[in-house]
């Protein structure tokens, strides 16, 4: 891991307006979180604490309230770093028409890429998923949902990004899936690429990630290397540790409050 | 050439999505069926069969042509939002213009594969009623009526693609319908507005005239080219051009509000 900063984030906020007596609704609260290159950062949290918001922040589909963001030198949704950016969104739907193929093939010349070299790339990329070939020219709706979070998976590689979003890459998965799903983090974890991602499932965090962040309330409440927690046992001190940080922050929003 | 490529991709997704939709093909059965009763319709009538086929082939192609329009237009942009798939794309680099320009490339290509079958549709139920009848003679006319059509959906999609930047598919569909209807008002307004004792419906009135492109002028054309009368050039060029002109600042406004808008 060579250590440089890629992604910074300092006293970061957002609201969110309610649509019932348009109430302001604080999602992030002054967040700062850092992630070096090469690492696999996993942000923590309940529902609500504000995972989802930060990475779409960090992708420019959202507009901080106020913070500084850097991300590869740049500005979030910034077209040169985009170029440089995978996402797999929380729950995929993606495009029920389309096929595996063609739905790879959309998300390469949305990044301009030369479709002949492509097309190879993406063949590649589906067995890389595991989605068999006779799958590659079926349209979507008859996927299962596992099909579609690898296929989801894939068109995040189209670009061979430097930095890797992946929200909830494991939800609604099978315990083979989940582990069909670990399997292709730590090949992308060995290729050097720095990836982001949410998850509520500590064992595959546990197995998967070098550093965590916990956020709850829209603040990181404790960040910490996977080695230091659970020095390579069970996800059961990874558990405790978030049950702990979580519960120490309930009791500290109490005495804030 | 990178832009043009997304936009083109944008363009291809959207007219497939369209074209794979069977509600289409409902719509393209329906209207072909509507046609064919211009020969119950045309057999009533001395002589003017092949008239009456006309009047009535290309009146539901513009009126089921129309619909299809309105009600795939104003969904445009909010099925991308519902199906999240808007993450994919502004998730990677791509600009607000060449998202909707590429949106209304790929429904504009549907409907002029829609309005060209329709219209395949109409010439030969023409032949197949009067084998000799000089349909290579009336060809150009007709495809010059049929022109005028797809030049109204295509304002009409421009429409109902600014309003689905912003707003719920039921009101964009209302709002766009609202000004097809009032578009093809044309000269009444005017006349509407002369008659008027109040000033401000008189200033409101001719204000929707001179705003809104004259639809009932267009139509007025179309009828005339399928009496293979050939129309004044001055005014055909103006309302086209006026029309384009509007496809072009429609689309630009529906790029600056879905520039500003957050993906939540």
């Amino acid at each position: 891991m060579s250590g440089e900063d890629v992604i910074t984030v300092r006293g970061l906020f957002k609201d969110r307006v309610s649509n019932f007596l348009r109430k302001r609704i604080r999602v992030l609260d002054n967040l700062d979180l850092t992630v070096r290159r090469g690492e696999t950062y996993g942000l923590l949290g309940p529902n609500g604490a504000g995972k989802t918001t930060t990475i779409k922040i960090l992708l420019g589909l959202l507009r901080p309230d106020r913070g500084e963001i850097n991300l590869l030198g740049a500005k979030p949704g910034d077209h040169t770093i985009l170029k440089k950016i995978g996402f797999l969104p929380e729950n995929p739907y993606f495009y029920s028409h389309l096929t595996a193929n063609e739905f790879l093939d959309f998300a390469s010349q949305l990044f301009g890429l030369d479709r002949a070299k492509s097309k190879e790339h993406n063949l590649e990329l589906l067995k890389r998923v595991g989605l068999a070939e006779e799958w590659a020219d079926r349209p979507m709706h008859q996927y299962s949902k596992g099909m579609l979070q690898r296929l989801g998976i894939a068109q995040s590689l189209v670009n061979d990004p430097e930095i890797l979003f992946l929200d909830e890459p494991m939800s609604g998965l099978d315990p083979i899936g989940r582990k069909d799903v670990r399997e292709i983090l730590s090949t992308l974890k060995e290729e050097g690429k720095t990836i982001f991602f949410n998850s509520h499932l500590l064992p595959d965090v546990n197995e998967v990630c070098d550093r965590i962040g916990i956020m709850h309330h829209g603040r990181l409440v404790a960040e910490e290397s996977i080695a230091n927690i659970s020095r390579g046992e069970s996800y059961k001190a990874l558990e405790d540790f978030f049950l702990a940080k979580v519960e120490e922050k309930k009791e500290g929003g109490d005495k804030d409050d | 050439m990178t832009e043009l490529q997304a936009t083109l991709a944008i363009a291809l997704n959207t007219f497939r999505e369209s074209v794979r939709d069977r509600v289409l093909y409902a719509f393209f059965i329906f209207a072909c069926l509507i046609t064919m009763l211009g020969i119950v319709l045309g057999s009533l009538s001395i002589g003017q069969e092949i008239r009456i086929i006309e009047d009535l082939g290309l009146s539901v192609i513009a009126i089921i042509g129309g619909i299809i329009t309105v009600f795939t237009g104003t969904t445009l942009v909010y099925k991308e939002l519902d199906k999240r798939t808007i993450y994919v794309i502004f998730s990677k680099p791509v600009t607000s213009w060449q998202f909707i320009l590429g949106k209304y490339l790929g429904l504009a290509a549907c409907i002029i594969l829609v309005t060209a079958a329709m219209g395949l549709f109409l010439v030969a139920l023409i032949w197949m009623v009067d084998p000799l009848h000089q349909i290579q003679l009336h060809l150009p006319w007709l495809g010059g009526a049929l022109g005028l059509v797809l030049l109204e959906l295509l304002f009409v999609l421009a429409i109902a693609t600014f309003f689905s930047t912003f707003s719920t598919p039921i009101m964009s569909v209302i709002f766009t319908l609202s000004i097809w209807f009032i578009g093809h008002l044309g000269s009444s307004l005017l006349e509407l507005s002369n008659m008027s004792q109040n000033q401000m419906a008189k200033m409101i009135l001719s204000g929707i005239y001179w705003i809104l492109p004259d639809l009932a002028g267009l139509t007025r054309i179309r009828l005339e080219l399928t009496y293979m009368q050939p129309p004044s050039q001055e005014i055909l060029s103006y309302l086209v051009s006026y029309i384009v002109a509007y496809v072009v600042l429609l689309l630009g406004a529906a790029a600056v509000v879905n520039e500003r808008r957050e993906f939540p």
